[in-house]
């Protein structure tokens, strides 16, 4: 068995309340890591094309990868995969927390969920006598995501959904600790299975193929990391909400469901200003994770509690048109503990906003006014009266209510809260990821509009390639199970030490924008090794990966997410952004929206698909993906 | 004409103001002499950390004081610091 895997695939079914040890598949691991690319291809596999997401045919695969349990930082992360019931196609989300810690101790990569309870049961693994126990989770039921973790105790690692979940909203997450995998429903899998809680724990070793090279490295790295700008300092100092007055300094915070993109009072809501006025001087972290990048926050009844991220800041606040942080903090902890993914959330509310400005439906909410919003996350949450409409999503409320245009979702994914009009490259990504619109699948947006070098947006110019290498990328990183933010960790301090004031700046700017064969070219280099990533992997595992193994791995991944799309009857059509985002000028100069039109053609043929977004068999081919 | 002059969260916290309306400035460069200006004793403040911000008009980034970037009525300036995704 390759090194850092602890060898084993855990069966479960939850109709037969059976289960059963697997071997893990060297050849699988060798060719997609672990975490998302393990689980999508046990997903292309174990399943038949058409099945219902909500049904008992859908597995719940979580996996690990090979970092996963070791002492790398942030590493502590799980993947959730299975069909998703928000985009009826490839879902999949990624978690921090423990429960990844508690699985890769009790000598399990991956566990596959599968069947339906006709009761709430709750599972629990106990790696070290190799125990899986079926117990009655009537209890829970009901119970918010905190209390269940709470009354299960200590002792084990968590996995958990919430009423959210429960009731199958579209939307809905599995948390672990104050974490949540909250992208694509795949709570509401979990709820569809009757399945409240998978708990797991163990005393099982990692083993290592050069555990002694591997502390040595890792004490390195994380010195680095203590050192950099965005790990050691801003992400460690104002939490992901540090980046508010920047989206809304660049015009590109969603403001009342991305009519606008710009908030005068988001200020109040930035990581800056929560350090000064609401942070009570706890970080939180996933475990192990010196970063630290949650808050906690005090939230009248609820004590000191998990508080929000940028996302939820933007989604919930500026597109909302509201701008008070108590709000967001209380909303927050609402949605964490009736497991409610925020994004989605966010925009399903900024949605029937709108509806209700144009007066399409009366949903009782306004832009810019709190009243109702509390009792609306509760009502979706429980499927109650409308919140049962707005349970279902942005995509299905348009398609009954009308509003198509200003539908903020790709594939049906909400999107999240960096406007792609401010940052084209970043557009390309929501409308091609397989998942749906979404930042953290590539992320081009940090040099594009956040990062040090905010390269230009809004010209055409390495707008295609940024996509493919950052997409890769990502599908590595989540396959590892590595967290998102450490490829932040790959541009040297000395970036974010030039002063944006001064020509090396500038100069610095043009001569990125002007890279995109170069980028491509050294991130494809089969013989160097450049990112962090790349060289634990190496240490842990023993084969040898470079950069471009792990580009290569992460095309591999991501066009089989494209087969699997392909087989569930989405296609290039879905390739697409929301008209607002193409029609709509956000910019004074603009005279359109985003120009995804011209940027499409150029993106399908650097992935090697052809004109309708097809991979061509040339290209699966030499990816070895087998259908 | 007046455009809206809006700091960066630091600058805000040192300078005393968020933002600051200015009536008839016609080019960047203009801005921020104009806003070195009225911050007095504190230029020297607002010149440091004006150096460690980009400058985008209307969201869009334009080089410091570059005299050709003109203005009109209502525009947005807004000094922004870089920071990460999340
Ligand atoms: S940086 Fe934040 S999200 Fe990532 S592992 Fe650390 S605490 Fe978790």
């Amino acid at each position: 068995m390759i090194k850092g895997f602890a060898g084993r695939v855990l069966e479960i079914d939850l109709e037969a309340r059976t289960f059963a040890f697997r071997p893990l598949d060297e050849d699988i691991a060798r060719l997609y890591l672990g975490g998302k690319g393990y689980g999508t291809r046990l997903l292309y596999d174990l399943t038949r094309p058409g099945i219902d997401p909500l049904g008992p045919e859908n597995p719940l695969i979580f996996a690990t990868g090979p970092l996963n349990g070791s002492l790398a930082p942030q590493s502590n992360r799980f993947a959730v995969v299975c069909k998703s019931p928000l985009t009826g196609g490839i879902g999949s989300s990624a978690c921090g927390g423990s429960f990844a810690f508690g699985l890769k101790k009790a000598g399990i990569d991956v566990v596959v969920v599968q069947g339906r309870s006709g009761v709430p049961v709750r599972v629990e693994i106990d790696g070290d006598t190799d125990a899986v126990r079926f117990l009655d989770a009537s209890d829970l039921w009901g119970l918010g995501t905190g209390a269940t973790q709470k009354a299960l105790g200590r002792g084990m690692h968590h996995a958990v959904i919430g009423p959210a979940g429960e009731n199958r909203v579209l939307y809905a997450g599995i948390v672990s600790d104050a974490r949540i995998a909250g992208r694509c429903g795949v709570g509401a899998v979990m709820g569809s299975k009757g399945l409240k809680a998978l708990s797991a724990q163990g005393t099982r070793k990692l083993e290592m193929a050069d555990e002694a090279g591997f502390k040595t490295y890792t004490q390195w790295v994380r010195q680095v990391f203590k050192g950099h700008p965005v790990l050691g300092e801003k992400l460690r100092r104002f939490g992901t909400m540090g980046i508010v007055n920047t989206t809304n300094g660049r015009n590109m915070i969603p403001t009342r469901n991305f009519q606008a993109g710009h908030h005068p009072g988001a200020m109040n809501l930035s990581g800056e200003y929560l350090e000064d006025h609401g942070l009570v001087g706890v970080r939180s972290s996933c475990l192990h994770c010196p970063v630290a990048c949650g808050r906690e926050v005090e939230v009248p009844g609820a004590g000191r509690v998990k508080g929000p991220e940028y996302e939820t800041a933007g989604m919930m606040g500026t597109n909302l048109g509201i701008t008070d942080l108590a709000e967001v903090n209380r909303w927050n902890w609402m949605a964490d503990e009736l497991g409610l993914d925020t994004i989605s959330l966010g925009v399903t509310l900024g949605f029937a906003m709108e509806l209700q400005q144009r007066g399409l439906l009366s949903t009782g909410l306004t832009f810019g006014s709190p009243e109702g919003v509390a009792e609306m996350i509760e009502a979706i949450a429980h499927r109650r009266g409308m919140g049962d409409e707005l349970a279902e999503g942005t995509r299905r409320l348009s398609l009954k209510y009308g509003g198509k245009e200003f539908a903020m979702h790709v594939k049906g994914l909400e999107l999240s809260a960096y406007d792609p009009r401010g940052s084209f490259a970043q557009g390309v990504e929501y409308a091609t990821t397989n998942r749906g619109g979404c930042h953290v699948q590539g992320a081009s947006m940090y040099f594009e509009s956040t990062g040090p070098l905010t390269i230009n947006p809004q010209n055409l110019k390495l707008k295609a390639e940024l996509p493919v290498v950052q997409q890769n990328l990502a599908c590595a990183v989540n396959s590892m199970v590595l967290c998102i933010f450490t490829t932040y960790g790959l541009i040297p301090r000395q970036v974010h030490a030039l002063k944006p004031s001064g020509w090396v700046h500038r100069l610095a700017r043009v001569l990125f924008e002007n890279s995109g064969p170069a980028y491509r070219w050294i991130m494809s280099g089969k013989l160097l090794q450049v990112t962090w990533m790349d060289k634990w992997l190496s240490r842990v595992t023993g084969m040898r990966i470079t950069s471009g193994h792990l580009q290569e791995i992460g095309a591999r991944i991501f066009n089989l997410e494209r087969m699997y799309n392909l087989r569930e009857g989405l296609t290039g059509a879905d390739d697409t952004l929301p008209d607002r985002i193409l029609h709509e000028p956000l910019y004074k100069h603009m005279t359109s929206g985003h120009p995804l039109d011209r940027l499409l053609p150029q993106y399908y043929r650097l992935r090697g698909w052809d004109e309708h977004g097809v991979p061509l068999p040339e290209t699966l081919r030499r990816l070895k993906v087998r259908l | 004409m007046t455009i809206t002059v809006e700091l960066t969260y630091d600058m805000a916290k040192v300078l005393g103001t968020r933002s600051i309306p200015m009536e008839a400035p016609r080019t960047v460069a203009e801005v921020l002499r104009e806003a070195r200006g009225r911050f007095g004793d504190q230029g020297e403040a607002f010149d440091r950390m004006a150096g460690v911000a980009a400058i985008a008009v209307n969201g869009v980034l334009v080089a410091h004081r570059r005299e050709g970037v003109r203005l009109a009525d209502g525009d947005l300036i807004t000094f922004v610091k870089t920071a990460s995704g999340g």
